[in-house]
């Protein structure tokens, strides 16, 4: 894929996203003229750029939507329900259509092709359906006033052809004069008027006299055909900026060419002057077309009462004067946020964060240099060195930091669509949207968080005529949620529906032989085994969830982002979920320490405090931490290392989850920047061991995962000492560990 | 020792792309247990003294554990103990031979600890026979084929299947639950 299709697909799918959204805005407010433009405006943007890199397919059926969303646009047809449905389901067509191209194929695979069929036929149908557009797919609206204006008195001065032609600044260099063009184009007709535009000179000093900043705003009276035209330009057609606008053409056109313009400091009435629009028979013909237009109750809405028209030294329209001020301001708008916003591609900043990785293991191979050289101005200098690292891995993570609004936003078109299939109502709030994450986690997360929120609406928010009798507003609300808290983030799902019910799941469990049915269990417990394999509670299995997949995989892909989940619940009141995960996946501050002769790397943020010990024998693992019982693991044993435990050991005193652990090793060597190197497929059955780093000697330490470590030592010891609750142990056992990725 | 072997088996690798019309594929041969086995030579990256080894825990005996290679974390396999016999005598001609295995769509490095690396030969089809139905005292679907040189059988490793990710990933998850029970004794 060449690189403007790789940008086209890009900008076609972030377009998409906010046709989608201005959608969804529209149904709750149908009259939002600023919405309903936007979302003309990326379709139109869509189907202009499928234009200039040739993708056909893409052009032709956005040509249609456009038709349509044009239609809605100047109130000719009324947005309903329906034709918002028609709307979302051409977006998601237009999705499949990009990503064709984003796959390279030519063409797209028949069951999509008849898709689009299906969509044309019925976008075509509503089109047809509107007296006066007669199903006509030209994009020259307002047919009807046009007729209107050729009714009145004849007068009407639109037999010209417009041109806007701006020269590109290699015009002159190449060799050609910009005026000769003009001399040319006046071989074919008559041309009525001119005008230079000269907005693109910069000021005296920093103009090149070999660049052309000329523009041209041309009316030419001919009968030549808009290819002639085209053709005088045919030398420059590359390096120049053309638009024609045929005879007849209406004030919308006009105002699209506004629109397009390419001009952005203009002052209005130039701007006016330059459209071709102040000539006094248009504005005479204007003024007719609005009259007429006010007779026509459809078209009631956009015309603009005459008090209204603006007068400046003359009489223009009001809906140009409108067009060419959301112009300016739009100008603006998009001017402050270009200069915010540099865009990067994604593999760059992998390969950034990848070296700032080597950096980090390099530093601290440099480090350990300086420390064994004891030279004191070498252990300053890199000291000095490794802060400075330290905020590049910071700022260089910053940057993958993408806000999670994008993702939660999907989730409106989600609700929209469930709701109406499931016949509740439901409404979705969304808070937090600025919070950040790492871009790997968004892109993995919008999983589960769909498998949640369909839950949500399918199990949780009850129906309508159940929600009334238990005394609740007939409209359910699903909320998303997140918030940082201390170095993790948190995603909430929660849902005001009708919660958990303990016993059905105590029951079902036991059916599905997850539980015995002499377990005595918490609440929690009991809740949280709806994240078990093979576990649904509805019997009956719609499209939506219930197949039972759900719910494990959810946990599987929260697991492998090294993050948490868990639910709370009120019966008759709604249930949370809680999604708890890291802020990023590359590099995590470690607490080294050894055994003999190998390294381990504890994960600082679980890391509480470290005692020394003297004699730590005995049979009981487990030791009085100022009046807590305090259970510690024995790496060396759980590991097989052989050799003896020195008199003095360390323990590093854990937590995970709410519960505390000590872990007992040889030395402690301090903090370590760990870059965390997955262990790769062969490995991904190891429990209790999260990752690998690469320390500062070259040598490969393994990353402990406490909450793993500490599962398996429980469940090792459960299952010797309670070997009738085997099954359950099994399956808790994963419930709370933090796996690190065993792959990126 | 490490440099030896790496010199000795670069010099032929780069040749391996020039022949490429003969019906013969380059091997490269290694002893391991006093036995000659070898294995395609497009399958080998490069060669590199023992050492660094990183252990990992809980884990069956034939991974012996982890080494840098260039910033990349590289499991390394005892071919000696995957084949069901005892494990690799570290000695000084030891080398780790890393081996690139496809496997769906991605690649993984993996390396083999062997004995001593000998040469690259070019074995003609002709002179490969299919691996007999037993006797090898190594399963049948880890041999390719018996390569003839010299008057001498040379085992011609299926690589792939030696090192399949799948079946290693398999057995240590079932190595690793017998592990956690080991390892709940001492505890208590």
């Amino acid at each position: 894929m060449d690189e403007l299709t790789s940008v086209y697909v890009q900008e076609s799918r972030e377009q998409l996203a906010e046709m989608e959204a201005g959608l969804l805005r529209l149904e709750q407010t149908p009259d939002d003229r600023d919405t309903i433009n936007a979302v003309f405006r990326a379709a139109h943007t869509i189907k202009g750029g499928s234009g200039v890199i040739e993708c056909h397919f893409i052009e032709h059926f956005t040509h249609l939507v456009e038709n349509l969303l044009d239609a809605l646009r100047n109130d000719e047809i009324e947005l309903s329900s329906a034709i918002t449905t028609l709307l979302l389901e051409c977006c998601d067509h237009m999705g499949h259509l990009v990503d064709t191209l984003a796959a390279g194929t030519p063409e797209p695979d028949p069951t999509l092709c008849a898709d689009g069929e299906a969509l044309t036929g019925r976008l075509k149908d509503i089109i047809a359906a509107e007296p006066g557009r007669g199903g006509s797919s030209s994009l020259t609206v307002t047919d009807d006033t046009v007729e209107v204006e050729n009714l009145g008195n004849g007068v009407v001065n639109t037999d010209s052809w417009h041109i806007s032609v701006r020269f590109g600044r290699n015009v002159m260099r190449g060799g050609m004069d910009p005026l000769s063009f003009l001399r040319y184009l006046g071989n074919l007709g008559e041309i009525i008027g001119t005008e230079t535009i000269t907005d693109a000179m910069p000021a005296a000093a920093d103009m090149d006299p070999e660049s052309c900043y000329m523009g041209f705003e041309i009316r030419l009276q001919t009968r030549a055909s808009k290819s002639e035209i085209e053709r005088v330009f045919d030398f420059v057609r590359d390096d120049c900026d053309l638009r024609i606008l045929p005879p007849q053409s209406t004030v919308t056109d006009y105002i699209r060419l506004i629109n397009e313009l390419p001009e952005d400091n203009l002052r209005l009435g130039e701007m006016l002057v330059r459209c071709g629009a102040l000539t006094q028979a248009e504005v005479d013909a204007g003024l007719k077309a609005q009259h007429a237009a006010e007779d026509t109750p459809a078209a009631e809405a956009t015309a603009p009462p005459l008090g209204e028209i603006l007068v400046e030294s003359r009489m223009v329209h009001k809906e140009i004067v409108d067009a060419a001020v959301n112009r300016q301001t739009q100008i603006v708008d998009k001017k402050a946020r270009e200069a915010q916003l540099v865009r990067v591609h994604a593999d760059k900043l992998d390969q950034l964060i990848d070296l700032v990785g080597e950096l980090v293991i390099a530093g601290a191979s440099a480090n350990l240099l300086a420390l064994k050289s004891n030279q004191s101005d070498l252990v300053e200098a890199t000291s000095i060195l490794s802060r400075l690292v330290e905020s590049i891995r910071d700022s260089a993570l910053q940057l993958r930091m993408v806000q999670i609004g994008d993702t939660f936003n999907r989730f409106n078109r989600v609700v929209r669509d469930v709701s109406k299939e499931l016949g509740k109502e439901i409404e979705l709030s969304i808070s937090g949207a600025d919070t950040e994450l790492d871009k790997t986690v968004v892109e993995k997360i919008g999983d589960p968080l769909m498998h949640l929120v369909r839950n949500s609406l399918d199990h949780g928010i009850e129906p309508v005529a159940v929600r009334l009798e238990r005394g609740k507003r007939a409209c359910g609300r699903v909320s998303l949620n997140a918030y940082h808290d201390s170095g993790i983030i948190v995603i909430q799902v929660s849902d005001d529906g009708g919660g958990l019910n303990r016993e059905k799941i105590r029951a079902k469990a036991i059916e599905r032989e997850l539980i015995q049915p002499g377990d005595n269990l918490g609440d929690k417990e009991i809740i949280n085994l709806i994240f078990e394999p093979g576990f649904s509670t509805v019997d009956k299995v719609s499209n939506l969830s219930g197949r039972g997949v759900g719910m494990d995989v959810v946990r599987r892909n929260i697991l492998a982002l090294r993050g948490t989940v868990d639910v709370e619940s009120v019966e008759g009141q709604g249930s949370t979920f809680t999604i708890r995960l890291p802020l990023t996946l590359a590099i995590i501050d470690g607490f080294l320490v050894g055994i003999e002769k190998a390294a381990y790397v504890i994960p600082l943020d679980s890391v509480v405090e470290c005692i020394e010990q003297k004699n730590l024998t005995g049979d009981r693992n487990f030791l009085n931490l100022r009046g807590e019982a305090l259970p510690f693991i024995r790496l060396r044993d759980i590991f097989e290392i052989p050799g003896e435990a020195p008199a003095r050991e360390s323990i590093v005193v854990v937590q995970s989850n709410g519960r505390r652990a000590g872990i007992v090793v040889d030395h402690l060597m301090g903090e370590f920047q760990t870059v965390i190197k997955p262990l790769g497929r062969m490995f991904a059955h190891l429990r209790g061991i999260g990752g690998s780093t690469i320390l500062g000697s070259g040598e490969v330490a393994l990353i402990l995962d406490v909450g793993a470590l500490v599962n398996l030592v429980t469940r090792a010891e459960e299952e010797r000492l309670l070997p009738h609750r085997h099954t359950l142990a099994l399956a808790s056992s994963s419930t709370n560990s933090t796996a690190i990725p065993s792959g990126r | 020792m490490g440099q030896i072997s790496t010199s000795s088996a670069a010099a032929p690798t780069g040749g391996a792309l020039a022949v490429h019309d003969a019906p013969s594929q380059q091997y490269l041969t290694f002893s391991l247990g006093g036995e000659m086995f070898a294995v395609g030579i497009l399958n080998v990256k490069e060669i590199i003294e023992y050492g660094h080894l990183t252990e990992i825990p809980m884990m069956p005996t034939f991974i012996r554990g982890v080494i840098n290679l260039r910033g990349s974390v590289v499991p390394v396999i005892d071919l000696s103990a995957r084949f069901g016999g005892k494990s690799t005598e570290v000695s000084r001609r030891t080398c780790i031979v890393i081996v690139e295995v496809a496997d769906d769509d991605t690649r993984h490095d993996i390396g083999i600890i062997v004995d001593a690396v000998s040469e690259v030969l070019d074995i003609p089809a002709s002179e490969i026979e299919p691996p007999p139905s037993f006797g090898a005292r190594i399963r049948a679907d880890f041999i390719f084929g018996m390569g003839k040189i010299a008057g001498k059988f040379v085992i011609i490793l299926n690589i792939g299947k030696v090192l399949s990710v799948d079946e290693i990933a398999m057995l240590t998850s079932t190595e690793g639950l017998s592990a956690d029970s080991a390892a709940g004794t001492p505890l208590g």
